[in-house]
């Protein structure tokens, strides 16, 4: 398609690919890589410097093909020393290296995103006023799908790894919340496009950057390493309560799902619709018993609870969620609690991710969160009894704030819609317990202890 | 610093400042304030009552320490009904604690020593013992009539809420003599002055003027927001106050250029604010009340968001205004001052933790609030200092003082200031049993083993600890005089913030957590500087492009002067 990137590249990527931490394709046999777009954001004449916008057409051995979006930097010369961790390797005479780690390359970018420079296959649009374009950029650490790069306090660009086509879901429910006045969203200040497949598609957004922010994960997790040093205390003696917290979180999330029943599509789910789901939920049990032996012996009764959501009568409104929401998908700031990341599971397809859904499904993945957030420690402290007690109290404390706070907010109390919540509850665990076995299995006994809370031991 | 000690007592004349020749306007954004209780310090005459000629022998240790200012509380002539916030006579000392001579001398030794002697003044209110008041009631035609706020029913101005609910059933009092009702926002003992009668105004004014022409260095000004009444209005922050605060300031600042005025306002700081006046022509300083509640929430929910919430709540200030901040006072802390929302906020947050909620709002002293642990008292104090404004030291909490709950409301932490373990804590001579209130005796914080001079000897003590601290802080302007910016560290229980004055630049970094924590900065507007450690002036490594890493104790913090590298400087 191009000349752009070279068979020679073309080699190094199939082998540098799988070992980034974002690509989706791991354990998949890459069969080709070729290039779908290639543009050039910047050039230097120093060093012969070239950073080209790259969107990847993945094709692997099982017939699957991905898209994946690259900043493809080339130079003559030596490689500065900040850069040498981003090599990809030499082709073509020169040595070529992921730009989004190159300063100079996503300043240009910003630059573009400033000026509204298009490219030939990259689009800027911008919906801020006076953005500042000489802002230094550093990128994020440990990021799971995608790289996210920050410009001085004020922004934070996020890179859409893995591509699909359409736009995605995160702009459209962040603009959508940010555009009908919500404070639990960071504002998008604007976004990139392209053309994948021939279709309009989103490739980074950029937003306020919350600075002085802490994720939700830490601060749990704090209150429960605070906890475990206190044996002689309850979880609503000690100072580290989180429950304050959790409660105004369940009203944050509450408020965010009010806004998008209001501002995108929703509608209300007859009992059809029930059926479906309970189909779904049952199919997806059978893959992971299939996978996990250990979750066997509880299946009847996960089995038992699927079954009355598929007799279920009354309707159930429904709409866009999160999809993908838990402790590490909010960030507590100065003023309050914001919401991150409403991309949904990044695995699924994307009509998956846009598909109408119980707002349920967004509390029980926050209450399976506070579940794992009060257990996770116990791994370090095998058999002791009274810390295992201590970690129960303190997830039941935070998940019932957290549900005060969210009927407070909402006017209905989930609690209430107890089968779907409990069902979308042992859908969330089961998904973990089959995560878990493959890649934590000293992880495992915390989603199978759920799933034997939620249904009762076996027999 | 084991040295140090021996300058106590031998003040060489190098040391004395001629505080007529250095007139700073601005000192008090840069001073150490000390809160002291007179009755409590020091018994220069045996009775059993520490005296203003005690706290003048003092001074020295106060200096050594490194105040700068000391806060008195009520001085005046008074029947002690509410603590000498009940004044009959705004010209005259109490005599228990001496004469106007004994003031004088204490504000010009004071003054030899480069310190100052602020003192509490009550605007609002006199006593009912005032001759004022038992003029104004015999004789509603004579000079004094129209000094107090008088009406024939006790309806006007409904709007104006009961502030002591439990003891008052309404602003006003019947008066059996003149056969009217008075208007008291405070105890029905405590008939609030007129302020719409011209003369009142200018005597309160003359009141001021007395004692700044003794040497006064400032007043803090009590119950101000509840100067002026109205009907429809509720009694509280009238434009009227305002206006008069700043004629106030007016008057005063033509003849004695370097006072300061602090307003006594416990309210909210986006209402506090409005006593700095606009163009900071009001007060100069107030204390920042709900900062110091939201510490120790902080510390408890080892996460720094009580801290800072409100510091970005808390609005801008006048150039040249300053907050005053503290950790304990006299007083116990009260929620009135919060707006609805707050309240609401604070009392769930309170409330969730019932050991916290008896452990704060009583009066305890920091030592035992903080179950005397070393490590907390330290980052208590090591906030306390860098934090934006100017820190207010209790007496006491420098050598970890405890308190006595067994005497009731707000006398536990009011006990004799524990100097040695002679007899009464070497407070007083007198019979213990003549004490005001017995000295600390238990175990743990009795001032047999827990007093000024054995911890002097002691390099490692609480007090010269904070002796050092106060001096490191007294060395970079920075501190009283800077700007504040959060930085957003990765981890929630480090609280991190630079402050800039200048060239004059430090970087704190604060872990509110028992357990040690890494922490990430991004200090990239500081590419090149060295953080050099304040209190051992070592070097840490330059700052890069990188986000800086830092490792701090349980309760650790640190902090930095940002110097420039060779290749900045």
């Amino acid at each position: 398609m191009s000349a752009t990137v070279s068979t020679e590249l073309q080699d190094l990527l199939v082998h540098w690919l799988p070992q980034q931490r974002w690509f989706g394709g791991k354990g998949r046999a890459i069969s080709r890589v070729d290039t779908s777009s290639s543009a050039v954001l910047h050039e230097a004449a120093e060093d012969d410097i070239v950073v080209r916008h790259v969107v990847l057409h993945v094709d692997f051995e099982d017939g699957g093909s991905d898209r994946y979006q690259l900043l493809v930097g080339s130079r003559t010369g030596e490689v500065p020393p900040r850069l040498q961790h981003a090599v990809i390797g030499a082709a073509d005479g020169k040595t070529v290296y992921e730009a989004v780690h190159d300063s100079d390359a996503t300043s240009a970018l910003l630059h573009r995103i400033v000026d509204g420079h298009d490219t030939e296959s990259v689009r800027f649009v911008s919906v801020a006023d006076d953005l500042d374009a000489s802002l230094p950029s550093r990128v994020m650490g440990a990021e799971q799908s995608n790289t996210s790069i920050v410009y001085g306090e004020n922004y934070i660009l996020k890179v859409f790894r893995r591509l699909q086509p359409g736009t995605n879901p995160d702009l459209e429910i962040t603009r959508a919340l940010s555009e009908a006045g919500s404070s639990h969203v960071a504002p998008p200040l604007a976004w990139l496009e392209g053309d994948v497949d021939g279709q309009p598609t989103t490739l980074g957004m950029m937003q306020t950057f919350l600075r002085n922010a802490s994720e939700g994960w830490a601060m749990a997790t704090a209150s429960v390493r605070d906890l475990f040093a206190e044996g002689d205390l309850h979880a609503d003696e000690v100072g580290g309560d989180f429950a304050g917290e959790a409660e105004r979180l369940g009203e944050a999330t509450a408020e965010v799902h009010a806004l998008m029943a209001r501002t995108l599509p929703s509608r209300t789910a007859g009992p059809e619709d029930s059926r479906v789901t309970a189909e779904q939920l049952h199919a997806r049990l059978d893959a992971a018993v299939a996978t996990v032996g250990e979750l066997a012996p509880y299946a009847d009764r996960i089995r038992a609870v699927y079954a009355q959501i598929a007799e279920l009568t009354a309707d159930v409104p429904i709409q866009r969620i999160h999809g993908d929401f838990h402790l590490g998908q909010v960030l507590r700031t100065q003023d309050g609690w914001v919401l991150l990341d409403f991309e949904g599971e990044p695995a699924r397809s994307l009509e998956e991710r846009s598909a109408l859904m119980s707002p349920l499904r967004d509390v029980a993945g926050m209450l399976r969160s506070f579940d794992y957030a009060a257990r996770h420690l116990l791994a370090e402290h095998p058999g002791e009894q009274h810390l295992a007690y201590r970690a129960s109290e303190w997830a039941e404390r935070n998940r019932t704030a957290f549900c005060d706070g969210y009927a407070s907010a909402a006017g209905g109390d989930p609690r209430e819609a107890s089968v779907l919540l409990r069902a979308f509850e042992l859908d969330k665990a089961v998904y973990e317990v089959i995560y878990e076995a493959r890649n934590r299995p000293s992880w495992l006994p915390i989603p199978l202890g759920s799933i034997e809370r939620l249904v009762g031991t076996p027999s | 610093m084991s040295a140090d000690h021996d300058d106590i007592g031998h003040l060489g004349h190098g040391e004395l400042v001629d505080l007529e020749a250095s007139r700073d306007p601005l000192w008090f954004k840069r001073a150490v304030f000390y809160e002291v209780l007179i009755r409590g310090f020091a018994d220069s005459n045996g009775d059993g009552t520490g005296d203003i000629k005690g706290l003048t022998s003092k001074l020295d240790y106060l200096k050594w320490l490194g105040v700068d200012c000391v806060w008195l509380l009520p001085i005046y002539q008074s029947p002690l009904r509410d603590g000498g916030y009940d004044i009959s006579d705004f010209m005259k000392v109490l005599p228990e604690f001496g004469d106007l001579g004994d003031f004088v001398e204490l504000v010009d030794e004071a003054h030899k020593r480069g310190m100052r002697i602020i003192a509490d003044l009550v605007m609002n209110h006199s006593s009912d013992q005032h001759p004022w008041f038992q003029s104004s009631r015999e004789d509603p035609n004579g000079p004094y009539g129209d000094y107090y706020v008088w009406s024939d029913t006790d309806e006007p101005y409904s709007e104006a809420r009961i502030i002591f609910v439990d003891t008052e059933t309404s602003n006003w009092t019947w008066d059996p003599v003149r056969k009217q009702y008075f208007w008291h926002r405070f105890f029905s003992h405590q008939p609030d002055l007129n302020y719409e009668n011209p003369e009142v105004q200018t005597a309160m004014i003359e009141v001021l003027k007395f004692w700044l022409d003794l040497g006064i260095d400032g007043f803090r000004l009590d119950a101000v927001p509840y100067l002026y009444e109205e009907v429809g209005h509720n009694g509280e922050n009238h434009p009227k106050t305002h206006e008069y605060l700043k004629r106030v300031r007016q008057e005063v600042d033509a003849l004695y250029p370097d006072r300061v005025m602090l307003c006594e306002a416990n309210q909210w700081p986006e209402d506090v604010v409005e006593y700095f006046g606009k163009d900071g022509d009001e007060c100069q300083m107030a204390f920042h009340f709900p900062l110091m509640p939201r510490l120790f929430m902080a510390v408890r929910r080892e996460s720094r968001y009580p801290i800072s919430e409100i510091l970005a709540n808390t609005p801008p200030i006048p150039e040249s205004c300053q907050w005053g901040i503290f950790l304990r006072n006299h007083d116990e802390l009260t929620l009135e001052m919060v707006t609805d929302d707050e309240r609401d906020y604070m009392y769930k947050e309170y409330a969730k933790d019932p050991r916290m909620k008896s452990n704060i709002g009583i009066a305890r002293r920091l030592a035992p609030l903080l179950e005397n642990d070393r490590n907390q008292i330290e980052l208590f104090t090591g906030l306390l200092l860098s934090l934006p404004g100017s820190p207010v030291l209790y007496y006491g909490d420098e050598i970890g003082m405890g308190d006595n709950i067994y005497l009731g409301d707000r006398d536990g932490v009011r006990t004799p200031m524990q100097w040695n373990a002679d007899r009464n804590a070497g407070f007083s001579t007198a019979d213990p049993q003549a004490l005001y209130l017995p000295a600390i005796l238990d175990p743990v914080y009795g001032y047999q083993a827990l007093n000024v001079e054995a911890q002097m000897r002691s390099s490692s003590s609480l007090l010269n600890w904070t002796r050092k601290i106060i001096h490191v802080r007294k060395q970079h302007p920075v501190f009283g005089m800077g700007t504040y910016e959060e930085l957003g560290a990765s981890n929630p229980s480090v609280l991190a913030f630079v402050r800039q004055f200048g060239d004059d630049k430090v970087l704190c970094v604060n872990n509110l957590s028992r357990f040690p924590q890494p922490v990430e900065l991004d200090l990239r507007a500081f590419e090149g500087y060295v953080p050099v450690e304040l209190t051992g002036l070592v070097p840490f490594p330059a700052i890069g492009e990188l986000p800086y890493l830092l490792s701090l104790p349980g309760h650790g913090f640190l902090w930095f002067g940002l110097k420039p590298g060779e290749e900045n400087s």
